[in-house]
């Protein structure tokens, strides 16, 4: 069996807990305008973007780390959106399970229920986005369900509790008041162990003239507009804090 | 003009006392980096200057000199001074790269070191010992005489007839012994474990409320900035190049791991005091404990590039291995940069000359007939042999060299002094060689290249390959020999395979040599020298061009190698039998990342322990400081980073130096030029 990914970064101390080996599975269900990885969005390969590799390959580079997932890491699979795939991947999700590896995935939710269960079933840490909950600006923006995406949070949050939010901070989106609100909403709610907000960059930008795209002008974030919203969200009596990348 | 600096320069070459002079002003200039000031510093100079003959016996020559030291005060709590002007005149190989045990000068008084010599038979040994000693017995009192206070003239008499007694008497005594290494002319000269040493001295004189811990806090401090003082004078090739590590921490023959108060101040005072050198060396072991490493990342946050981290779990088997009593094994320092010793034992000259593998594989690639060499295993073959006879050839060059008859560390080896045999004649218990070695790392992506571009897509002849490195790849840059997914660094099984086949036959070309006094030879993959060979270097088909500097260290030239695959890279490379002289891993991170990351970054160097690599070092440092502080020198007079073995200004460092850390920060970075 196979899948398909863009990319395996080993050493990444960004996604989850410890030190991590993080799977990049091409392919999305949604299209974020701000996208950091947009050579993951489309499930085709696309020049020397995306290769297909047999699972038991794939293994292979997870466990080579492995000594040094005793801090508390283990691999991340992300995208994209991994669960996309989590149908051809779970022989290997059981196997890394059996071996005690850490499985965290870094996921928007816009997938059918279907593909989350088999998540519930074998990952240790989920880090879910939380990019834009208005319905009709959902659809239009994202192409994304946003009925489905509640739908996928409350199941999650029925069978989990280690659970990471993690959300772009934009005007243009995130910070519009009827969309914060919310936001917040959702966080009171559910209350996520963790909430990470974080700034858009650029770094992906020559990877967007590689694909013949372009990569928007957002408004610029200051400092201020993050820290008043941290602590707006530490309001609802959230942990959260500013992720730099 | 021409016509005036040769006849100058034919003086200097006549007459010796002129050209050792000459070193001495230039070093002078390294110092003062202005000519004028040098000239006239040269003009005075060269009357303070004095050279004793070496007609007289080495022990009488380094007496003449103590006689004419002129010492000054420098500290309120300790004498510790060098006269650059009042040199030994050396012909022959001096013994350097080494630390003498000072436990012998802090348990032995001078008077005890007397007798003994008494009890020699007659003979040139006995005499250069007594002169030695009387030489020192004179400099002590010379020293007295300009004692700022009792203390450190009773810290000072009592080397005559006492065991060192105190804190701050170890150091002085430790700073006295050092003095007289310098000042005979030896270079590269480490300080060993002082944290071990001086352990007894602290705890009793804290434990009788003679100091407190910031007492003895200021004293490390003092005697740091006194060890640095004149780095310019004992820098070797490089300024910053001096050789100055202090040992810290290490793992004890029962399995615990050994570190106490002074391990801790040592390190967080070279993070304070922010000086390219002495440097610290921290011996790590997987049960040492985790606050240590915390101050360690700390210092090594600051950018000063180090400490240095050698692992004792992996260092010390293959010291027992090799034959070093495993009670030795576990007491190591390093030589001047990586080299584990044994001091008070050896002889050891652990960093004598560099294998460059590439020149064999080179001289291959220009002589033999490439159209009959079919296949990797052919390839190799053909290498084995040249290899062999270079490493043929570079052996007989180090048995052939002379020493100087050395009294000062014949001294500090007991072993000499019970056979009344001179340290460079056998006197020692261990007498080896070691050699370090560079471009293992391009001979190794050569092969894999040629492995993929002629035997395996056959898109060129080994010939017309090797006709486009000649033509050093103009016009061609695009055959993408720097691609290719597999490299030295990379955690993959081919490549270790072909990295430790050519260092295992290294290993076996050398297993029946002996040099002259009995001892072998070690190497190490890692040398200073990844510039200075690579200066004139013709072009090698790992892609590298003519004159590029070859690949430093254990290290990849691959963009945004992963720390983690780097670590298990070189802890899957074979470290036994002779090949432990010395294999750093180095790399490059930048300081915002160290400091979003510390925890892990933290976590990730105690794993890596575990992991087996060797020693590891790396320069805290990002590509656009360097580009900024290349452009803008004067805006960054304090930008201290890692070289080879030692951390120096950047500002000091030739150019080539800069633009290989800067390719190396943007590589790291995951940029390009
Ligand atoms: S969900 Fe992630 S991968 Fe998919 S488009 Fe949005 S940002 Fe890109």
């Amino acid at each position: 069996m196979k899948v398909r990914v863009t990319n395996i970064q080993r050493f990444s101390l960004q996604d989850g807990p410890g030190i991590r080996t993080t799977v990049f599975l091409k392919g999305c269900s949604i299209c974020c305008p701000w996208c950091a990885n947009p050579e993951n969005i489309k499930y085709e390969i696309q020049g020397e973007f995306g290769y297909d590799i047999e699972l038991d390959e794939l293994e292979k580079e997870i466990l080579k780390d492995e000594k040094f997932y005793k801090s508390g890491g283990g691999v991340t699979f992300s995208g994209g959106e991994p669960l996309l795939q989590f149908d051809k991947l779970e022989p290997l999700l059981k196997r890394l399970k059996q071996q005690n590896i850490n499985i965290c995935i870094e996921t928007a939710l816009f997938v059918p229920t279907s593909l989350l269960e088999i998540a519930l079933k074998y990952v240790d840490e989920f880090i879910v986005d939380i990019k834009i909950l208005d319905n009709s600006e959902a659809k239009k923006v994202l192409n994304g369900d946003i009925e489905l995406y509640y739908k996928n949070i409350k199941k999650l949050f029925e069978q989990k509790h280690n659970i990471t939010f993690r959300i772009p901070v934009t005007k243009e989106y995130t910070l519009q008041e009827h969309n914060k609100k919310r936001i917040l909403d959702l966080l009171e709610k559910y209350k996520p162990q963790q909430v990470e907000i974080f700034k858009l960059h650029r770094l992906a930008e020559s990877k967007y003239k590689t694909l013949k795209k372009n990569l928007i002008e957002f408004k610029e974030v200051t400092y201020d507009d993050m820290e008043n919203f941290l602590k707006e969200i530490k309001n609802v009596k959230i942990n959260a804090k500013i992720c730099k990348i | 003009m021409n016509k005036i600096i040769e006849l100058i320069n034919k003086i200097i070459n006549k007459s010796e006392k002129l050209s050792n002079f000459t070193v001495i002003v230039y070093k002078y200039n390294r110092k003062y980096r202005n000519m004028t000031k040098t000239i006239l510093f040269a003009l005075k100079g060269i009357f303070k200057f004095y050279m004793p003959s070496t007609k007289l016996s080495k022990g009488m020559q380094i007496r003449k000199i103590f006689q004419k030291l002129k010492i000054k005060r420098n500290s309120d709590r300790f004498i510790y001074y060098l006269d650059p002007l009042k040199i030994l005149n050396i012909k022959n190989f001096e013994i350097e790269n080494t630390t003498i045990d000072y436990e012998i000068g802090l348990e032995k008084s001078l008077e005890e070191m007397q007798k003994e010599n008494e009890n020699m038979k007659d003979g040139e040994y006995k005499e250069n010992q007594k002169q030695l000693l009387l030489g020192i017995e004179e400099l002590i009192e010379k020293e007295k005489k300009i004692a700022p206070n009792e203390q450190v003239a009773n810290n000072l008499e009592n080397i005559k007839n006492k065991k060192a007694d105190g804190f701050q008497e170890a150091l002085q005594r430790i700073l006295f012994y050092n003095q007289i290494v310098w000042q005979t002319g030896h270079h590269l000269n480490g300080l060993g474990r002082l944290d071990k040493i001086l352990d007894k001295y602290y705890k009793k004189d804290i434990k009788e409320n003679k100091i407190t811990k910031e007492e003895a806090r200021s004293l490390i401090n003092e005697f740091m900035k006194l060890l640095h003082e004149n780095f310019w004078f004992k820098s070797n090739a490089l300024l910053g190049d001096t050789g100055q590590v202090i040992i810290l921490g290490g793992k004890e023959p029962n399995g615990e791991y050994f570190c106490n108060d002074l391990t801790y101040m040592f390190i967080e005072e070279t993070e304070k005091l922010q000086l390219p050198d002495p440097k610290v060396l921290l011996r790590v072991a997987k049960n040492m404990p985790r606050e240590l490493m915390e101050t360690s990342v700390k210092c090594i946050k600051t950018g000063i590039g180090c400490p240095l981290f050698s692992n004792d779990e992996v260092v010390i088997p293959q010291l027992i291995n090799f034959g070093y009593d495993e009670k030795d094994a576990y007491s190591y320092v390093t030589a001047a940069c990586w080299e584990p010793l044994i001091t008070g034992k050896s002889f050891d000259q652990n960093n004598m000359k560099t294998i460059v593998f590439l020149k064999p594989f080179t001289e291959m690639l220009n002589k033999e007939n490439l159209e009959e060499i079919k296949n990797q295993e052919q390839l190799m073959e053909k290498y084995k042999t040249y290899l062999e006879k270079y490493i043929d050839e570079f052996f007989a060059e180090l048995d052939a060299r002379k020493f100087e008859t050395d009294p000062v560390m014949s001294l500090f080896i007991p072993h000499c002094n019970q056979v009344e045999i001179d340290v460079t004649e056998g006197g020692a218990i261990y007498n080896n060689y070691g050699a370090t070695s560079v471009s293992l790392a391009n001979t190794v992506n050569s092969i894999i290249n040629i492995n993929k571009f002629v035997f395996q897509d056959k898109k060129y002849t080994l010939s017309e390959l090797n006709e486009l490195r000649k033509n050093n790849f103009e016009n061609n840059e695009n055959i993408q020999l720097k691609d290719q997914g597999i490299r030295y660094g990379k955690d993959d099984d081919k490549v270790l395979e072909i990295t430790n086949m050519i260092t295992k036959w290294v290993d076996e070309m050398l297993e029946n040599k002996t040099n002259r006094i009995g001892g072998k030879l070690k190497f190490g993959l890692s040398a200073p020298s990844y510039i200075d060979e690579s200066k004139d270097f013709e072009a090698s088909l790992d892609g590298r061009k003519k004159g590029d500097a070859f690949i430093v260290h254990i290290s990849s030239d691959i963009t945004s190698n992963p720390y983690t695959e780097l670590i298990q890279f070189a802890s899957k490379i074979d470290y036994s039998g002779n090949r432990f002289n010395g294999n750093v891993i180095d790399f490059m991170v930048t300081p915002s990342f160290m400091e979003n990351n510390f925890e892990k970054f933290t976590d990730f160097l105690i794993l890596s322990i575990d992991v087996g690599f060797f020693q590891m070092q790396m320069n805290v440092v990002s590509s656009e400081t360097l580009i900024k502080a290349k452009e803008h020198p004067e805006e960054f007079p304090n930008l201290i980073v890692r070289v080879w073995g030692f951390s120096a200004y950047f500002n000091d460092l030739p150019e080539e130096y800069k633009n290989v850390l800067i390719e190396r920060a943007l590589k790291n970075e995951g940029k390009s030029y």
